[in-house]
């Protein structure tokens, strides 16, 4: 059952992940090699309030989903926007996102290397486990993932679906172009995607730690699931995303975990072989992913 | 700065230039000449090591009948072989150059592989795809003991043991050199050619490329397969200059996005602008590691150097693509017997 409800947690924060990265991807183009950097400076803004506030990791959920977003704000103005401005190609993009991962990777490493010597304590290895707790005979963040991507999903849905802004963005998202004859500031919506997509990130990024270790580093590590999600689920669709999520969150967690209750706990370290052969698979067999399948006509022509 | 030995400090820059500037014109074919983009350099550079650390490593325990598990019997064998390349070099030239063989095949054989789920999608699926691979494939090498020794590492034999300690380093740096600027003119020679221009025409257009009857996807494979068998050579001679192989030498950083600063630094499809990038790379980077204690007490920063390498090399990557994407030297237009003859043709009309 805890292998269940593991598999469920890291799924939830798997899809809050992809779905970021492939909303900037579809506004802006470029698959962003940041992202799993954007979970982890999550991850050590909750840890910095534990440390010098005492906050409970939990209760930093909404401090670090907005300076998320600032994240994701200057990242776009800073590095995406002057270098879409000179029509740079899809390639320079990037490669400039995989340069923000290594200045994000060394920021947090440094970061990491003052918050041990000024608290002394665990810094640069660190995990939440011990600050859980049992709610309703579950572990706090079971409930706490399901209800923190169910309110996202929520306040997303309402927000491209019931507001002016949302059929703006998703006008821009299906056709820049012609969004943009029709009066939409495309700029604008890139802008905020850049924003939800760090919020979102910084968001799973504060849950990360409840459910496995977070060194500086671990963005490189999870970049791989990130990824494979929004493969998996088609990288121009935000339900694929989510699709692309749970498939990968699930089979990561429960193949890596029958096959060590066969041939012992020692396989467990190829839970990222498991995403990349499903991307693998997916990029041969539907390279446009699970949501450009088209169900009904399967169905018709059998 | 004293205590800082210059002739080891400058032989270290010569050395580093050396292994970068191998991956760096490997890189060069792939990247800046076919477009391909390559975020899964270190994979290849990763293969060389285990071709000498995880392969040859195989080969000469077995040959000296060495018992036990990879890590303590590649130590044993080290030390078994070492005293026998002190005695007779001919031993120890054979490793090296049937180790360079060993690489190269399974650089070219990863290569082909490892861009053939991709081959055929867009360079955006492109590149995910060559760093996951790599990626994972790094983590493998890492937690499992039984390829390379994982965190553990390996040993590999001292291909120069016959010569004196302390000459050791200058002699691997002079062969070092031979074989960098053996593959520059052989990186040279192979794109200045047709070869090279429907490489240029691939990465303009894939479809101008399809129109005289190319194969994209073929083209693709080869070229990755063959600019990894090069970058696996830098590998395996990295791995037969610290004489040991570990996974965490063959990281993301170190051997994808280094070479790809050095490569836009320098100046994308011109084999002199990649050389040229990896001198000014390798010289900065040098001298920050030789400096790194006098910087951080100096700026009495709170964290290791190492971090702050990455942060300056990573704003450097975004600086260059803001002012200088071209890089420090630029891509002249190809300018083949035929083109130059229709131009003469045409200012003589004139």
């Amino acid at each position: 059952m805890a292998v269940v409800e593991g598999a469920i947690i890291y799924s939830n924060l798997l899809a809050l992940l992809s779905i970021g990265l492939t909303i900037t991807y579809i506004t802006t183009g470029v698959p962003n090699f940041a992202q799993g950097s954007f979970a982890i400076f999550g991850s050590y803004v909750s840890l910095s309030l534990l440390y010098f506030l005492g906050l409970h990791p939990y209760y930093s959920l909404p401090i670090s989903l907005i300076l998320g977003g600032f994240l994701g704000f200057i990242i776009y103005i800073g590095v995406l926007k002057p270098l879409i401005a000179k029509e740079a190609k899809i390639v320079i993009l990037m490669i400039a996102t995989l340069a923000v991962d290594l200045i994000m990777l060394g920021s947090i490493g440094a970061y990491s290397d003052y918050l041990s010597t000024a608290t002394k304590k665990a810094a640069k290895k660190f995990i939440f486990t011990p600050y859980d707790f049992n709610l309703i005979g579950f572990p706090a963040i079971f409930i706490v993932s399901i209800v923190a991507i169910a309110l996202m999903l929520l306040s997303l849905f309402i927000l491209l679906y019931k507001t002016k802004f949302g059929i703006a963005l998703r006008a821009s998202m299906e056709n820049p172009a012609l969004a943009e004859t029709m009066g939409v500031n495309v700029e604008y919506t890139r802008l905020f995607s850049w924003m939800l997509s760090g919020a979102l990130a910084s968001a799973a990024g504060t849950l990360l730690p409840f459910r496995q270790e977070i060194v500086p580093a671990s963005g490189a590590i999870i970049i791989v699931s990130i990824f494979a999600s929004s493969i998996v689920g088609g990288l121009t669709s935000i339900y694929g995303a989510l699709i692309g999520g749970y498939i990968i969150g699930v089979s990561e967690s429960l193949i890596t975990f029958s096959l060590s209750s066969i041939l012992g706990s020692g396989v467990l370290v190829y839970a990222k072989v498991v995403s990349l052969i499903m991307l693998i698979l997916t990029l041969i067999f539907i390279p446009r992913g699970l949501t450009s399948i088209k169900w009904r006509g399967l169905t018709r022509s059998t | 700065m004293e205590g800082v030995n210059s002739e080891y400090l400058i032989l270290t820059i010569v050395l580093w230039f050396g292994f970068y500037a191998i991956v760096v014109l490997s890189l060069n074919i792939e990247y800046g000449y076919g477009g391909i983009p390559n975020f899964g350099r270190a994979l290849a550079v990763l293969m060389g090591g285990m071709a000498v650390g995880g392969l040859m490593n195989r080969i000469l325990i077995s040959i000296f009948k060495v018992s036990g598990g990879i890590i303590e019997a590649s130590g044993t064998t080290k030390s078994i072989v070492n005293s026998i390349i002190a005695e007779n070099p001919i031993l120890g030239i054979s490793i090296l150059l049937s180790s360079l063989g060993l690489a190269a095949a399974l650089g070219w054989v990863s290569g082909a592989l490892f861009i053939l789920p991709s081959a055929k999608l867009s360079e955006d699926y492109l590149a995910i795809t060559l760093l996951a691979i790599s990626e994972v494939t790094y983590l493998i090498s890492y937690y499992n003991v039984d390829f390379i020794g994982g965190y553990y590492g390996v040993s590999i034999p001292d291909v120069l043991a016959f010569i004196p300690g302390t000459r050791r380093i200058l002699v691997f740096t002079i062969i070092l050199l031979l074989i960098t600027f053996g593959c520059y003119l052989f990186v040279e020679k192979l794109l200045n050619s047709p070869y090279g221009r429907i490489l240029k025409a691939m990465r303009e257009n894939e479809l101008v490329a399809k129109a005289y009857g190319k194969n994209v996807m073929m083209l693709r494979v080869k070229t990755v397969a063959l600019g990894s068998a090069l970058a696996s050579l830098a590998g395996a001679l990295y791995s037969f200059y610290s004489v040991n192989v570990i996974a965490t030498s063959f990281s993301r950083v170190e051997w994808t996005f280094y070479p790809i600063l050095m490569l836009i630094l320098g100046g994308a499809g011109n084999n002199a602008g990649a050389l040229l990038g990896a001198f000014a790379f390798v010289l900065t980077k040098i001298l920050l590691i030789t400096y790194k204690f006098e910087i951080t007490s100096a700026l009495h920063l709170p964290f290791q150097a190492v971090w702050l390498e990455y942060i300056l090399f990573g704003v450097a990557m975004i600086l260059i693509l803001f002012y200088k994407p071209e890089g420090l030297i630029k891509e002249k237009p190809i300018f083949t017997k035929a083109v130059k003859k229709i131009v003469k043709t045409k200012q003589n009309q004139k």
